[in-house]
């Protein structure tokens, strides 16, 4: 009797000992996915911090740092952070009105739905192809170069040059703008027509129902893209390298330029410029995060 | 007068998004002494490194693609049916590849490599990873939209109540409802690895993006024709992403 009661504890004891452990197991099935993203994302980022923060014989410096800090480098920050913000605030703008147009029922349907695949297209074409489209279109024997200095005798690369500022941010508007719309387009969409009719019955104007509405609704899903559009223009690379040839003066070229080898390779500072670069990133993304919590409580 | 406009913005939209395509298809088609011709892109395309790196693309965009399927899609499983209290931080983990900039990717990715495994990037396989974590931040939403969009659990249990084992039910059951979803996220994956310049040029391997970078230094008409036929070749790939989701969803419903 009393062995057959110890043997019922040692067994509940087993199985007690078990479970837990099932836990573990069924957390183990995870273990593929975090260690893929360990191993070629966590790693190769911790390396870049920690080559940041030491000098070639390996202590601690803050040297790279401070080089980064230097007014040749710091400037292409600066460029950077300025073609990212124009890109992310006019394609904004441009997005919306474009996402406002792709949401009307009553528009030519084949229009509406061309233009909504080529969005979801377009929002991906950064790329080598856009800048070689662009060149074609408004390079020194573009397309429309040529076109418009044979009608008015105007050389357009005169006043624009594409690997200039405001030429860059024409090339990134071409992607920004249909991310912007692509982005914002659930936001918009989920605006209800009663809420509309509600403000309007309530004797509300429609400037009153876009500005007590529509905004304080749509405020955090829009700053969340706009955010998302900074980050994905301050990432940019192969769009920027090829239309300047490398000569742009942006953080991505920059790297670039340092990791090809084009220059004696000092580590810790190209390391400290991608830290940089990855902080500027990170911090654009946290905002997003932290906004669109506040939309998905509205959206749902 | 909404209407109006509404139209106005989408015609004014479609006019200056066809500015640099026509531009590129009309520059890369015609020469200006011969007129229209396809010359250059055949000059390009007969280019025996045109056919390594354009293979060597696809070959990289298939494996990626396979490999982000053999990797989400039981991990999601898994999530769903047994654990999906961590849902939210594996949704989490899969949008921070978002937060590492391709070229800094890169930087870290020698950083680490070179001191400890030094053969492993000169294969050009060894972007493969580095690919899946790239284009994870979509692959995984898309993925996880098309396990969010059917009952999972009822659908498993349904299956094994009428006897199948877990192998049939995955290939019987889960996987043919999860078809539009599959190939959506499949769909992308190619479309980014087939564009991605960065990494590729970056640790010295030689794909279509690498390719078409140098042709534009050394014949700009050809480059024009190869770009023009790339941005409509991704629309494509990608328009036929939307026409999947829309298709009514078939499978082991009967």
């Amino acid at each position: 009797m009393s062995s057959a009661l110890h043997d019922v504890r040692a067994t509940t004891a087993v199985v007690a000992r078990r479970v837990p452990n099932l836990t573990a197991l069924k957390h183990l099935a995870l273990a593929p996915y975090v260690l893929l993203l360990i191993v070629f994302l966590v790693v190769p980022l911790l390396a870049n911090v920690w080559t940041a923060v030491h000098d070639s014989e390996g202590n601690w410096s803050s040297s790279a740092f401070q080089k980064v800090l230097e007014p040749q480098y710091l400037s292409s920050f600066r460029d950077t952070a300025l073609l990212s913000a124009t890109t992310a605030i006019l394609g904004g703008i441009l997005g919306l009105v474009l996402a406002w147009a792709l949401t009307g029922d009553q528009v030519p349907r084949r229009l509406r739905d061309a233009l909504l695949s080529f969005s979801g297209a377009a929002s991906q074409f950064a790329g080598v192809p856009l800048a070689f489209a662009f060149i074609a279109a408004l390079g020194t024997q573009g397309l429309v170069t040529t076109t418009v200095h044979d009608a008015t005798g105007w050389q357009i690369t005169d006043t624009m040059r594409l690997q200039d500022f405001w030429g860059l941010t024409l090339v990134y508007l071409y992607f920004q703008t249909p991310l912007m719309a692509i982005l914002v387009l659930p936001a918009i969409a989920g605006l209800r027509r009663e809420w509309l009719e509600s403000a309007q019955s309530l004797g509300a104007g429609r400037a009153r129902y876009l500005w007590d509405i529509t905004l304080p609704i749509t405020a955090p899903a829009v700053a969340g893209a706009v955010l998302l559009l900074f980050a994905n223009a301050f990432s940019a690379y192969a769009t920027a390298y090829a239309i300047s040839g490398g000569g742009a003066n942006l953080v991505a070229v920059m790297i670039g330029f340092f990791i090809s080898g084009n220059v004696l390779l000092d580590e810790s500072f190209a390391a400290a410029l991608v830290t940089g670069m990855v902080l500027v990133v990170a911090l654009a993304l946290l905002g997003r995060w932290l906004l669109l919590r506040r939309t998905t409580r509205w959206m749902r | 007068m909404s209407r109006f406009l509404r139209t106005a913005v989408l015609v004014l939209a479609a006019l200056l998004f066809a500015v640099p395509l026509v531009s590129s298809g009309v520059f890369g088609f015609s020469l200006p002494t011969t007129g229209w011709t396809l010359d250059p892109l055949l000059g390009a395309v007969q280019n025996s490194q045109f056919r390594d790196q354009l293979l060597a693309s696809l070959t990289l965009a298939l494996l990626t693609t396979l490999a982000a399927l053999a990797l989400l899609i039981p991990t999601l499983l898994h999530l769903h049916l047994r654990l999906p209290q961590a849902l939210p931080v594996a949704e989490a983990l899969s949008v921070l590849p978002m937060v590492v900039p391709a070229v800094a990717l890169v930087n870290g990715a020698n950083l680490t490599f070179r001191a400890t495994v030094p053969g492993f990037l000169t294969s050009m396989y060894s972007l493969v990873p580095f690919y899946v974590v790239l284009t994870l931040p979509l692959v995984y939403r898309s993925l996880d939209a098309g396990f969010r969009a059917i009952d999972l659990r009822t659908l498993v249990q349904a299956s094994t109540s009428l006897g199948a084992g877990p192998i049939r039910t995955l290939l019987r059951v889960v996987l043919p409802n999860l078809r539009a979803a599959m190939l959506t996220a499949s769909l992308l994956s190619v479309t980014l690895v087939l564009g991605e310049y960065a990494l590729a040029t970056l640790l010295l391997h030689n794909t279509y993006p690498v390719f078409l970078a140098q042709t534009g230094q050394d014949s700009p008409h050809a480059a024009a024709a190869l770009a023009v036929l790339t941005l409509l070749g991704t629309w494509l790939l990608l328009s036929a992403f939307s026409l999947a989701g829309r298709r009514p969803r078939t499978g082991a419903t009967t």
